[in-house]
């Protein structure tokens, strides 16, 4: 339930919003940031379909990439 | 890989020979990076990595469970939440056990659309977690919401329970290890307390197996230099304000109040209740839901494991009676329990 997922913001209509990540479009909620934070093409970290906090590029990679990690050891489980 | 490497050789040459080091944490995707990329078997013998409260699914009390699967029974009700409480055992069952009228969302928002296919229908929201789901849930009120539609909070505090684990010396946390995205919400200052008054080297932490050695290996060098400090090693995501606009939307509908945590008690001023004003919109007002006293699970060490009392190995039902495909505590239930963790990930000792 916590675990936050970086995506990349493509649509905006405050407080709610398009965004995608590898693929895969939903739409969350901006409320909890300003209205004049976020910009189409920014990355946040997405909590429970709620962008938490507007991170930079580097970080959404970095996490992305450890999320993969986790993903490939679930799938390897199962 | 040569980084982890480093960080590791790092880790042993700061470790004491001499003593015991406890780092806990307190975020159930930290102990999940912890358990599936084996850091455990990394560390020296001196260093002991315990999972903490991360779980809000397995301190959700007994009785918000129970009020839920009574209000998923009504037949003008439908009860919406996040997939891993629809599993949570209680003397009664479960709600999905129930049959009755549930479905699951997973985000505050989608709790919208259903209230407005059923307006014949009383929608309630069970809202459960730390502040990472509570601020959602605040998002959810600000954006308005329809007359149909009630929330049922079970809502808890991160930093209020890390202050009892630290008072209470069974536990004896040398270190914690801080959850990263619940400190993007409340900031990491939240945490100063612990280094300042307790003592107690406190690093606010991110998920990869990288980031996490390098908070261990902080933590071990501040221990080395006879240090407590706070430190943030995910600077990426976290500020030490928080985010303010979260904590301001929270603020502006809950307070602060004395909730149940499962297993462990009331604990006061530790989660987040409805101000009086909005008591239209609290399920536990409009539907006068009891506060119903809880009953153990036999031989469950949950509330000990919960608090960093015991490993989810000590358990005498871990793996054999109770597995993730038949949990019978909530530990086992929730994708963020330590005994969830440990058995999917085949972690068989401490």
């Amino acid at each position: 339930m916590c675990v936050g997922v970086p995506m990349k913001v493509v649509e905006i209509n405050y407080p709610m919003a398009v965004a995608e990540a590898k693929g895969v479009r939903r739409t969350i909620s901006l409320m909890l940031l300003p209205e004049d934070e976020v910009k189409e093409g920014d990355y946040v970290m997405v909590h429970v379909g709620n962008a938490i906090e507007k991170i930079d590029e580097k970080a959404a990679e970095e996490i992305w990439q450890a999320l993969d990690e986790v993903l490939e050891a679930l799938e390897g489980e199962g | 890989m040569e980084k982890i490497k480093e960080l590791v050789n790092l880790i042993h040459s700061l470790a004491p020979e001499d003593r015991k080091i406890k780092i806990m944490n307190v975020c159930g995707s930290h102990e999940h990076t912890i358990a599936y990329s084996g850091l455990r078997s990394l560390m020296p013998e001196t260093v002991e990595l315990v999972p903490g409260p991360g779980c809000p699914v397995c301190v959700c009390s007994e009785s918000d469970v129970i009020n839920a699967i009574n209000l998923s029974k009504r037949p003008d009700v439908i009860l919406c939440t996040y997939g891993d409480m629809l599993r949570v055992p209680t003397r009664i069952g479960s709600i999905r056990s129930n049959g009755g009228n549930y479905k699951m969302v997973s985000a505050p928002h989608e709790v919208l659309k259903i209230a407005e296919e059923n307006l014949d229908k009383k929608v309630v929201f069970f809202s459960i977690g730390f502040e990472t789901t509570t601020a959602p849930t605040a998002a959810l009120i600000e954006t308005g919401i329809p007359e149909n539609l009630f929330i049922l909070t079970s809502q808890k505090l991160t930093p209020e329970i890390m202050e009892v684990l630290v008072k209470d010396s069974e536990v004896g946390v040398d270190a914690f290890v801080a959850p990263g995205h619940v400190s993007a919400i409340v900031g990491s200052n939240a945490w100063r307390v612990f280094p300042e008054k307790y003592g107690i080297p406190t690093v606010v932490a991110g998920f990869e197996p990288e980031n996490l050695l390098l908070a261990f290996v902080r933590i071990l060098y501040q221990i080395k230099e006879g240090k407590a400090e706070l430190e943030n090693v995910y600077k990426g995501v976290v500020r030490p304000e928080g985010n303010r606009r979260a904590q301001e939307l929270m603020y502006k509908y809950f307070e602060k109040a004395d909730v149940n945590w499962r297993g462990i008690g009331n604990i006061p001023k530790s989660g987040l209740e409805f101000r009086p004003e909005y008591a239209h919109l609290n399920a536990k007002a409009v539907f006068n839901l009891p506060e119903i006293k809880e009953e153990k699970i036999p031989g469950c060490i949950c509330d000990r494991v919960v608090l960093g009392k015991a490993y989810p190995t000590d358990c005498k039902l871990f793996g054999t009676a109770c597995t993730p495909r038949n949990p019978k505590g909530p530990c086992m239930v929730s994708l963020e329990g330590a005994c969830n963790i440990w058995f999917r990930s085949g972690v068989k000792t401490a």
